[in-house]
């Protein structure tokens, strides 16, 4: 921490406005913060704050975007003088852009070209800004994929973005931005598209390359626990302005504003359930408390949904007459139970077969074998229409994205209303009452069951996903990473919602997510999936508090903690890649065994062909 | 490997179809062969023999099976029109036309890729506006109208070119080329705007996605971010749609080939439909249908080398 030098960036009275319909909209405004040379800044806010814009401010991109700076001072020291960069001719920019100021992107799978191989596109900004010849500036880049630890760097060089993993890929996108070792890195949101384990890797690499080489971090996220992973200050933002700035200790252990405090108390931190039977609702700061919280779980369970030895295979096809050539293993020997007005939450990191996991048991992905008894029916025995007709009505989904799951052509009442005719369970002006008391239950007001789905934000419109789910009463939902896509503040209100909706309803949830802290917070028992198996599942303290498969132990350890005097991202992190769940046709995987650690707590024996030792 | 067997089987598969298509077709019209080389006032016995002899009066299916395996044979049968051996004709029209087909796309292209990025670069600016009515000008209005206009111009207007025949490039090239110039214009003005619009189109994609704007924070020069990183991007989705224009320029041809007197495979065709020349028919048919099949799969052979994403396994 180098605070009291001379600044290397200092913002003032930052204005930004974009070209909107109906004249300009003001995106930033009244922004003003320094960077310390070799200091961590982190730039925190929901969607919408203006952080990006901030971040795309100084490197002048966000003309690119339609955006404008329209007042303010962007300083920036170079050779020694303050140039400001808002008044920078676009030449000098060029320079400086790539050389002075590196950034990445959020998303390592659309921010490198496809069509140009790593090697061009790490050294086109050498041969522009060093004047390198090919050679040296393939000596150079093999030099960055080395720092950034990239296995095979030669073979790389040679490769296409698509040829490489996502965790790869970011890394090939920060040796890029550290090509010519600039004096500011600028990272957008550069762990948020990526799995915890990766997210790990990344945070601890950017972390070591600031140390080794004192180059200054502006890091943008909307993230508190990676906020109190890497920052020295914390700049927090709301609405397109700085609500608060100071030391990361500070700011976590005494916020002075109330948005702060608000933002602060919505981030669940991983342990603070520990030892507490129950799940608990989020905290919200300035809003009623939940009205009622869910149930403890049961010692002996009174099973919901009983799965057992469910295996779902996808077929790959190929060759002349496109015939199955292999099978991605998608769901492996899962068993688990879901006790009534309970939660079990699915995790894993993406790939491993929760997703499938959910689908397969609403039969959206026909699986290839094992059991599902939902009230003691027999899903998998069902005809088509019966499917329709009873396992529908009584296990319905929300997924992740609300704005794709709603149709836009169609108004907020009718999309409500359309399961309750389907199934009959109200009928003439009935419809329209049962969307009225679905609409009050998920806090939605009524005036919007005549609007479409673009006229509400994306919490607004997860509400309307979780009604509909609800109107036709089922005893399970499945919710497919329900709250990924909301902003912090919005996902503990959507999970509050859940929450009160099981206590009242006494419905239960199979709860796929990849977020543990979340997990930890509304599930009574939790399964872990690697590679389409269920590794270990038990009671939400039995899997907290007393991991024992080496994935769980992994995946905790991975996740960051909204803590500053936690530190625990390290460089000494190592994650073995994922393996291919693709095997040949005549593959036959080894049954699921387990070993029983307590009364309802089952770790998978040995690794079971999972490559985790 | 394995694609191109698959493709080149479901290519043979597809042509089967249009022979089969064809020669049914063909076959439904009233009056046949026979009577098409006597003539309407011939004696019915003469007829009859005739028939017999050209083998019309077998099953339909035997009269196809013989026609199927001269095909494939390469004996093609004679022109009833022409005279002569139908395969030499369809060869020698294919290469005229063939010439009209480059020349247009290469006009097109050559206009409509740096008009579409422009506008693309542009978007929503008057130079959008500019070039986004010009391509909607070329495709609302038909080949034969531009066709009329480049006449009444070039070569009524100026003199500067001629305004019909074909002269074939192995006796006079420069006279070929001449004689080519205004009716592949006029074939190139509606495909040069489709494919402005297209360009336009997948550039204003392009131009939005991320790694454009990672180009820009490398500091690269904002030529090179468009027409290096972005255009790179766009030229197979634009091949693929010039590709399937070819088929359509095949439809055009016909039109503009007989405007311009232009004695290509459009003329021909047209020549064989006027007069009923059904073995000529059958086989321009059949041969069309096969370059432009042919050259599809190439386009899609070529996506490959411009896409490494694209793997042809």
């Amino acid at each position: 921490m180098a605070t009291d030098q001379t600044p290397l960036v200092s913002i003032d009275k930052l204005r930004v406005e974009f070209r909107g319909e109906d004249g300009p909209i003001v995106g930033v405004e009244d922004v003003s913060f320094t960077i310390a040379p070799g200091e961590t800044v982190c730039v925190v806010g929901e969607s919408g704050s203006g952080k990006s814009v901030t971040s795309l401010s100084l490197m002048r991109l966000v003309e690119f975007g339609g955006g404008k700076i329209t007042g303010g001072r962007l300083s920036f020291s170079l050779n020694g003088k303050q140039i400001d960069l808002a008044q920078t001719g676009s030449e000098t920019m060029q320079a400086i852009r790539g050389d002075e100021i590196g950034m990445i992107f959020q998303e390592p799978m659309t921010s490198l070209n496809p069509v140009f191989t790593v090697e061009r596109q790490m050294t086109d900004g050498l041969r522009v800004h060093r004047g390198m010849s090919r050679s040296q500036a393939r000596e150079r880049a093999l030099e960055l994929l080395r720092q950034v630890r990239i296995p095979e760097p030669e073979r790389r060089l040679g490769q296409y973005p698509h040829e490489l993993s996502g965790g790869m890929r970011q890394r090939v996108m920060i040796a890029m931005a550290m090509a010519c070792e600039p004096r500011l890195l600028i990272a957008d949101e550069p762990t948020t598209a990526l799995d915890v384990t990766i997210q790990a890797e990344i945070l601890a690499l950017i972390d070591r390359l600031k140390r080794d080489t004192g180059m200054a971090v502006l890091f943008i996220t909307h993230d508190m626990a990676v906020v109190a992973q890497m920052a020295d200050r914390v700049v927090v933002m709301y609405r397109g302005r700085l609500v608060e700035e100071g030391p990361v200790e500070r700011i976590f252990a005494a916020p002075q504003e109330a948005y702060t405090r608000k933002l602060l108390a919505a981030v669940p931190r991983l342990g603070e359930m520990r030892g507490k039977p129950a799940p608990e609702p989020m905290r919200l700061v300035g809003e009623e408390p939940a009205r009622a919280a869910p149930p403890p779980a049961d010692a002996v369970p009174d099973p919901l949904l009983q799965v057992s030895n469910l295996t779902t295979r996808y077929p790959v096809k190929g060759g002349l007459f496109r015939r199955t050539v292999a099978n991605v293993h998608a769901v492996e020997d899962v068993s688990f139970e879901i006790g009534r007005g309970q939660t079990l939450a699915l995790v894993g990191e993406s790939g491993c077969g929760k997703s499938s996991c959910g689908r397969s048991i609403l039969r959206l992905s026909e699986p290839t074998s094992g059991e599902i008894l939902l009230d003691r029916t027999d899903i998998r025995a069902l005809s088509a229409r019966d499917l329709r007709r009873r396992a529908w009505r009584d296990m319905q989904m929300v997924f992740q994205d609300p704005f794709a799951s709603l149709n836009p052509y169609m108004r907020l009442r009718d999309q409500v209303a359309e399961p309750i005719r389907n199934y009959r369970i109200e009928t003439g002006g009935g419809v329209e009452d049962r969307v009225a008391d679905l609409f009050d239950r998920v806090e939605l007001p009524r005036a919007f069951m005549s609007r479409f789905p673009h006229e509400l934000s994306g919490g607004q419109r997860q509400r309307v996903a979780i009604a509909r789910a609800l109107a036709v009463n089922p005893k399970l939902i499945i919710a497919d990473e329900a709250v990924s896509a909301l902003d912090v503040s919005v996902q503990a209100q959507v999970l509050n919602l859940m929450m009160e909706l099981q206590a009242e309803l006494g419905v239960s949830y199979l709860f796929i997510s990849h977020d543990m802290a979340v997990v930890e917070r509304v599930a009574h028992r939790v399964g872990v999936m690697y590679l389409g198996r269920l590794v270990e599942i038990g009671t939400r303290q039995q899997v907290f508090e007393n991991p024992q498969h080496s994935y769980t132990k992994s995946l905790l350890s991975a996740v960051p903690v909204a803590d500053p005097t936690q530190r625990t991202i390290r460089e000494d992190l190592k994650f073995r890649p994922i393996p291919s769940p693709v095997f040949p046709l005549d593959h036959t995987p080894a049954p699921s065994v387990y070993d029983a650690i307590a009364p309802g707590h089952r770790v998978l024996r040995g690794d079971a062909g999972l490559g985790a030792d | 490997m394995s694609y191109l067997l698959n493709r080149l089987f479901s290519m043979v598969l597809t042509l089967f179809l249009i022979s089969a298509i064809t020669f049914a077709v063909t076959n439904i019209l009233p009056g046949d062969v026979a009577m098409m080389i006597m003539g309407t006032q011939s004696n019915p016995e003469a007829l009859a023999g005739l028939r017999e002899s050209l083998g019309l009066n077998d099953p339909l299916l035997v009269q196809y099976g013989r026609w199927i395996g001269g095909m494939l044979t390469g004996d093609w049968g004679t022109s009833l029109v022409f005279k002569e051996p139908i395969a030499p004709l369809l060869l020698q029209k294919m290469t005229a036309s063939g010439l009209l087909v480059l020349f247009s796309m290469t006009i097109a292209l050559t206009c409509a890729i740096p008009l579409g990025v422009w506008a693309a670069v542009h978007a929503n600016r008057w130079q959008d506006t500019a070039a986004s009515s010009t391509a909607m000008l070329g495709v609302s209005l038909p080949d034969f109208f531009w066709g009329i206009m480049l006449i009444l111009l070039f070569a009524r207007g100026l003199g500067w070119l001629p305004s019909s025949g074909f002269v074939d490039p192995a006796d006079d090239f420069g006279g070929a080329v001449r004689h080519a110039l205004l009716p592949s214009l006029a074939l190139g003005l509606g495909l040069m705007a489709h494919l402005t619009r297209m360009t336009r189109a997948t550039m204003t994609g392009i131009l939005n996605q991320e790694f454009i704007r990672v180009a820009r924070a490398k500091g690269l020069n904002e030529s090179t971010v468009v027409w290096r990183y972005g255009l790179a991007n766009a030229v197979g989705p634009v091949m693929t749609v010039a590709g399937l224009q070819i088929g359509y320029l095949f439809g055009s041809i016909i039109v503009i080939e007989s405007l311009f007197n232009y004695t290509g495979m459009g003329w021909l065709t047209y020549q064989a439909l006027l007069n009923r020349d059904i073995p000529l028919i059958q086989a321009s048919v059949f041969v069309i249908a096969a370059v432009v099949m042919l050259s599809n799969l190439i386009v899609d052979l070529l996506y490959a080398v411009v896409d490494p994403r694209i793997r042809l396994s």
